[in-house]
């Protein structure tokens, strides 16, 4: 392989209506007609969410444990703008564009979720917040993430756009081009300080429930491993869907970019799964793992997925196998949205007696908007230069392009031409 | 690389270094604020506190019906099949309940009333965002403001009595909970629990009577309490509401937490992390250095690019 991403082209020789298209774009339109009816009736009705357990999973899944998905222009991103590892700059747009999707997607959720959300508005008075609170934190760095840093960053694809199909624009797009480059090491600064901050935040929520979690998962050092894991499992989601995107769509890939995100990726696993071990055996933990409950079955399962995959990465980046990386990325991912997901849900035990489970409307409400950002994610990839490819994948965009032109007017002629035969 | 990368971790060293010297500097010479809350809080001087005695309480529910009827609640009807107040749990209309502990053996049995402690250092006010729910400086009662709470139920997770509840129907629901019948002692009358109570098992005064009180119970049965203890006096951070028990206090619901706050105990790091965002400000002010110099970099490259190619630069 000596492909190199050097530049990215958007996927131009796909349509966008596509069978999985449409049925991502009806699960989302069952989910938006769930939520009038979640909005209409209140939280109970619609959920499985009860006063023990009182978050479910829009908040505990969709939320807390997806937007470490989304992190992926987070680390990326460091490892890119304060890393200098210059070969990242090319999946940086894939890498934003999954995060802003992720971060939308859970932004609405948590405003399906609250149940008065006519007072978020207190958000723009400083003078009004709880200082200490991790909930304000996470509530006011999310959105402000992903509606400054993150969607001035998501611009600049955009503005090639119509800088490319609509040339009276040329003149407006050039200019906001100039004020984007002046602000942008601030804009890309403030990518990086507020996901530090609410990735963080969203463990230390964790914190205040105290005894309710598990020990194995509760930790004054809870921010710490979640907003590292959030920074490994950005990677993994982007790494995971170049992979999957480049087979489904034959594109070629880069094999030298895949192996150094490996290597980020592996360095981050590697060592949150050491700070977490030690962590547990010097707090003096180390016993609960080998309780025999449910809560030490799923702290192993969460090592033996961080851990085979660890492996695994180590050992597709030696062997430059695109399979193996691409089940690698995926077994992490599982490890770490677990380990996300266990203090929040399944290793929370509020009170004995307490159960939840989500019901059918909260799961098709709650896919419904991971499949509305899936579809975001697939339109976006064919109209604009998401994707990195090679340098001449773009001529060959041109010239699929004007070929088509130049078919389409051909055919033009030729209807002309039969109708003419008629008439005479 | 190697070279570049040292120079960034260096730079980081030295941001970190001067956030940890401001943040120091800020606790010097701002001892009276922010850090301050980290430290062990005292309960106001007037705090209201509600003494409930188990050993006395004869579980005739009287305080139940007065709780909803002073505080205009429906009456929850789900263990009598609706022929009178039954309620199973706390819950959306219910502030206050009687419980029976009762082990398998019959013996050492016991009725518990449940309602909010009134924490010194409450879990839940330290989450709310807004201060939705804020701990009244003058007798320390917890409020619920119905125009700041969001609804997000962070209450329910953080309160290790599990006291807050929500209107789980409905389009505009509430926070329910105990406010030791705010409109009553507005008016100078005690809360309707202690004023129905037959026997006094539980009684309204200042947390200090109410401390001197359970302390001179103690005294004069030395052996009829559990462990000659007085819970909530130091438990989690110390609560306005004061129990006394002939059993142990776990089986009445009533947790060990230990003599810190949860928040204080928590969230130390946090705070401090977050005092005056210093360290987020100085670290935010490293990053931008740090870019701006590789910008020129990244630049150079783009146009490099664009001359090889003559296609335009991607940002």
């Amino acid at each position: 392989m000596t492909d190199r991403w050097e530049r990215d082209v958007p996927v131009y020789n796909v349509p966008i209506w596509t069978k999985p298209f449409k049925v991502l774009m009806s699960l989302g339109g069952i989910a938006l007609l769930l939520t009038l009816y979640r909005e209409v009736v209140g939280l109970g009705p619609a959920s499985g969410m009860n006063d023990a357990y009182a978050w479910g999973i829009w908040k505990t899944f969709n939320v807390m444990t997806l937007t470490g998905l989304g992190s992926g222009a987070f680390a990326i991103g460091i490892s890119a703008w304060l890393f200098k590892q210059s070969k990242l700059h090319t999946v940086m747009r894939i890498a934003l564009l999954t995060s802003f999707l992720a971060y939308l997607s859970g932004l609405i959720m948590i405003g399906i979720d609250v149940g008065r959300p006519w007072n978020i508005y207190w958000l723009v008075t400083p003078w009004n917040w709880n200082p200490h609170s991790p909930l304000l934190e996470v509530m006011f760095c999310m959105p402000a993430y992903a509606m400054l840093p993150l969607l001035l960053e998501n611009v600049p694809p955009v503005l090639e756009y119509f800088h490319r199909n609509k040339p009276g624009t040329r003149e407006f797009v050039e200019k906001c081009e100039k004020i984007i480059i002046a602000g942008y090491p601030f804009i890309v600064a403030l990518a990086y300080i507020l996901p530090a901050m609410h990735q963080s935040s969203l463990g230390a929520l964790m914190l205040l429930a105290g005894d309710k979690v598990n020990p194995l998962w509760q930790t004054p050092f809870l921010p710490l491993l979640y907003v590292w894991a959030a920074a490994y499992l950005g990677v993994c989601c982007v790494a995971g869907t170049l992979l999957f995107t480049c087979l489904m769509w034959k594109r070629p890939y880069d094999m030298d970019v895949l192996v150094l995100l490996n290597k980020i990726c592996a360095w981050l696993v590697g060592t949150w799964i050491l700070f977490r071990m030690l962590d547990i055996v010097i707090s003096g933990r180390l016993g609960f793992a080998f309780s025999a409950d449910i809560f030490a079955g799923l702290f192993w399962m969460e090592m033996l997925f961080l851990g085979v995959g660890l492996y695994m990465l180590i050992d597709s980046a030696k062997l430059r196998n695109a399979r193996l990386m691409f089940h690698a990325h995926v077994l992490i991912g599982v490890g770490g949205l677990l380990y996300r997901f266990n203090p929040t849900t399944l290793a929370f035990q509020p009170k004995p007696g307490a159960f939840y489970f989500p019901s059918a409307m909260e799961l098709l409400i709650s896919i419904g908007f991971v499949s509305l950002a899936i579809a975001g994610f697939c339109v976006a990839v064919k109209l604009l230069a998401i994707l990195p490819a090679p340098t001449y994948t773009w001529f060959q965009m041109e010239a699929h392009e004007s070929k088509l032109k130049a078919l389409n007017r051909d055919e033009k002629v030729g209807e002309l031409v039969t109708a003419n035969n008629f008439s005479d | 690389m190697e070279l570049t990368r040292r120079e960034a971790l260096k730079k980081f060293a030295t941001g970190t270094g001067a956030a940890v010297a401001t943040a120091g500097l800020t606790t010097i010479a701002l001892p009276g604020s922010a850090n301050a809350e980290v430290e062990f809080k005292e309960a106001p001087k007037n705090a209201v506190s509600l003494l409930y005695d188990a050993t006395r309480c004869i579980g005739c529910k009287s305080c139940v019906a007065a709780c909803a009827e002073a505080n205009n609640l429906q009456p929850d009807t789900s263990l009598s099949g609706g022929l009178h107040q039954a309620p199973a749990d706390l819950n959306a209309f219910t502030k206050n309940i009687i419980k029976l502990y009762k082990p398998a053996d019959g013996r050492g049995w016991s009725y518990v009333k449940q309602q909010c402690m009134q924490c010194v250092d409450p879990t839940c006010v330290a989450g709310c965002s807004f201060f939705a729910l804020t701990k009244r400086p003058e007798d320390g009662v917890v409020w619920w403001n119905a125009s700041k709470c969001m609804g997000c139920r962070y209450c329910e997770i953080s309160c290790p009595f599990h006291v807050p509840k929500f209107q789980w129907e409905g389009f505009n629901p509430k926070i329910v909970k105990c406010e030791m019948c705010k409109e009553r002692l507005a008016v100078g009358k005690q809360p309707a629990c202690t004023s129905v109570c037959p026997v006094q098992a539980v009684v309204f005064g200042t947390r200090e009577q109410n401390l001197a009180e359970a302390k001179r119970r103690i005294a004069e049965n030395p052996d009829k309490y559990y462990q000659n203890k007085i819970y909530g006096e130091t438990d989690g951070g110390g609560t306005q509401n004061l129990y006394l028990s002939h059993v142990p206090f776990e089986k009445l619901g009533l947790p060990d937490l230990g003599t810190e706050s949860i928040p204080s105990k928590y969230m130390k790091w946090q705070r401090k992390l977050y005092s005056f965002l210093v360290v987020p400000t100085v670290l935010y002010v490293t990053m931008v250095g740090v870019i701006r110099g590789n910008w020129k970099e990244h630049k150079h490259h783009m146009e490099e690019e664009q001359k090889k190619t003559g296609l335009r630069p991607q940002l």
